[in-house]
């Protein structure tokens, strides 16, 4: 359709012919539309990200070996959440709401009187929350909490970085040394989930490891003890 | 009265600079963007902070959908001696020598059943259904994949935790072993080389499955498929 447009053919001063070129471009437009329709619809330009995790190989290892984890340090996260119910061809329903749940060290079953209803228990339910104003709140205080010293010389690190004293580079490897200096105070986390516990609240849970710089953490199986507990919380909260 | 001229206006408009910028803008999706691969069953990644990029070769993609169906894509790094092609057809004979072995079944596959496997970008079907699965045209092969469509669709998959008898998916784990090259060997190895996909509404023993497994494959370090999240920190 392309128009070579030869109009207003004047005769110029010295008999010059003077043409005027038009191209109508619009058949070009067209097509060029029709292929950007078409990437922007066909094409993604979203990377997915990726959180690298390693966990333990399933080869038996023998218990003595087995480094126990000092109860101080210690600090257990159980992911939880609660569903509608399963559909009638037995699938899983929707996910309504998340619990999380933390005990420091040891869990406390302790139930005196024998009534069913513990007298102690060490668990607290608590949130994932995002920090507001910076203040960590949720989990995340408690984790920052208990990674207090790390943190700190993260940070530090972090404002050196910002100022551009160290690149990237020296800045990774030197804030993997502090994560695991073993001079510095830090929590090793266990993280559990229900077999319920949406796959999301997982990774929010190792999202939180990597906000807080905590180095050491596992993913467990949830024991009778953990489900004993809250299902303590749980009786006790609905009351 | 005396009349009123019209005057004649040319309609033409001037497409040039138009031009230019849908090309400019056709460039631009062209360089930056990568095609969906079409995958039999949508998830939706849960978000997380983590910045690190997914990688577009040497990747072994486990997809995970809400009631555990399993199914896998194999990526290598695009060598013109070892494609994706090649890769995937060396991994079916692999895998079905081993389930002949181990199962005493006796499936054989022909030239062109190989061939239309190696088309197949992601992939999850029990090894017995594969040859007839294989038969059907590609375009009718999409209800097939779909778990909703089709209950036999994914990978069979439990707990296992005995090398001698493994379930499928140890099986085509071990054959990505025996059949990648090198470079996706050692990311296999270092871990950003097999990445578990699942929906963020996935219950978490049915990762767990798919999890144990890989640790009993001693594959103990993989990365968890994410996209980012907004705001953050």
């Amino acid at each position: 359709m392309a128009q070579l447009d030869t109009g207003s053919a004047e005769k110029g001063k010295r008999g010059q012919k003077k043409q005027s070129i038009h191209v109508d471009f619009t058949a070009m437009v067209d097509m060029n539309m029709l292929l950007l329709t078409f990437f922007m619809l066909c094409t993604t330009m979203i990377k997915s990200q990726t959180l690298q995790i390693s966990l333990p190989s399933n080869e038996k290892v023998d218990k003595t070996e087995q480094n126990k984890v000092k109860q101080s340090e210690a600090i257990t996260i159980i992911l939880d959440s609660e569903r509608e119910p399963n559909t009638e061809d037995g699938q899983r329903g929707k996910v309504i709401g998340e619990f999380v749940y933390y005990y420091e060290g040891q869990p406390v079953i302790d139930d005196a009187d024998k009534d069913g209803i513990l007298d102690a228990n060490n668990m607290n339910e608590i949130a994932f929350e995002a920090s507001k104003g910076g203040e960590a709140q949720g989990i995340r205080a408690v984790l920052h909490d208990r990674n207090k010293q790390v943190i700190e010389k993260i940070n530090l690190l972090k404002a050196e970085w910002r100022e551009k004293k160290i690149n990237d580079d020296e800045y990774q490897d030197r804030a993997k040394e502090i994560r695991n200096d073993s001079n510095l105070t830090r929590p090793i986390v266990i993280i559990k989930a229900t077999p319920n516990a949406s796959y999301e609240t997982l990774i929010t849970a190792l999202d939180e490891m990597q906000i807080n710089s905590i180095s050491r953490y596992q993913i467990d199986r949830i024991n009778g003890t953990d489900s004993l507990l809250m299902m303590d919380i749980k009786a006790k909260t609905q009351k | 009265m005396g009349k009123v001229k019209i005057k004649k206006k040319s309609t033409l408009i001037d497409m040039t600079a138009m031009s230019d910028v849908t090309v400019l803008l056709l460039t631009f999706f062209m360089l930056t963007s990568t095609f969906l691969q079409e995958e039999p069953v949508k998830v939706v990644t849960p978000s997380s902070v983590s910045e690190i990029k997914v990688p577009e070769m040497n990747l072994v993609t486990i997809l995970v959908n809400p009631e555990g169906k399993v199914f896998l894509s194999f990526a290598n790094d695009a060598d013109s001696t070892y494609s994706n092609e090649k890769m995937r057809a060396e991994l079916l004979k692999n895998v079905v020598a081993e389930y002949n072995d181990k199962r005493n079944a006796n499936i054989q596959l022909t030239q062109k059943q190989i061939n239309e496997f190696a088309g197949e970008y992601m992939f999850g079907q029990p090894i017995a259904s594969l040859p007839g699965f294989l038969d059907i045209e590609v375009m009718d092969r999409k209800e097939l994949r779909d778990p909703a469509s089709n209950p036999n669709a994914g990978i069979p998959i439990s707990i296992n935790t005995d090398l001698t008898k493994p379930n499928e998916f140890q099986m085509w784990m071990s054959a990505a072993y025996k059949t990648s090259n090198q470079n996706l060997l050692a990311a296999i190895k270092d871990g950003s080389g097999i990445a578990i996909k699942a929906d963020k509404d996935t219950p978490y023993d049915v990762i767990h499955v798919v999890m144990d497994n890989l640790q009993t494959m001693k594959m103990n370090r993989f990365s968890l498929m994410t996209a980012l999240k907004s705001g953050g920190e």
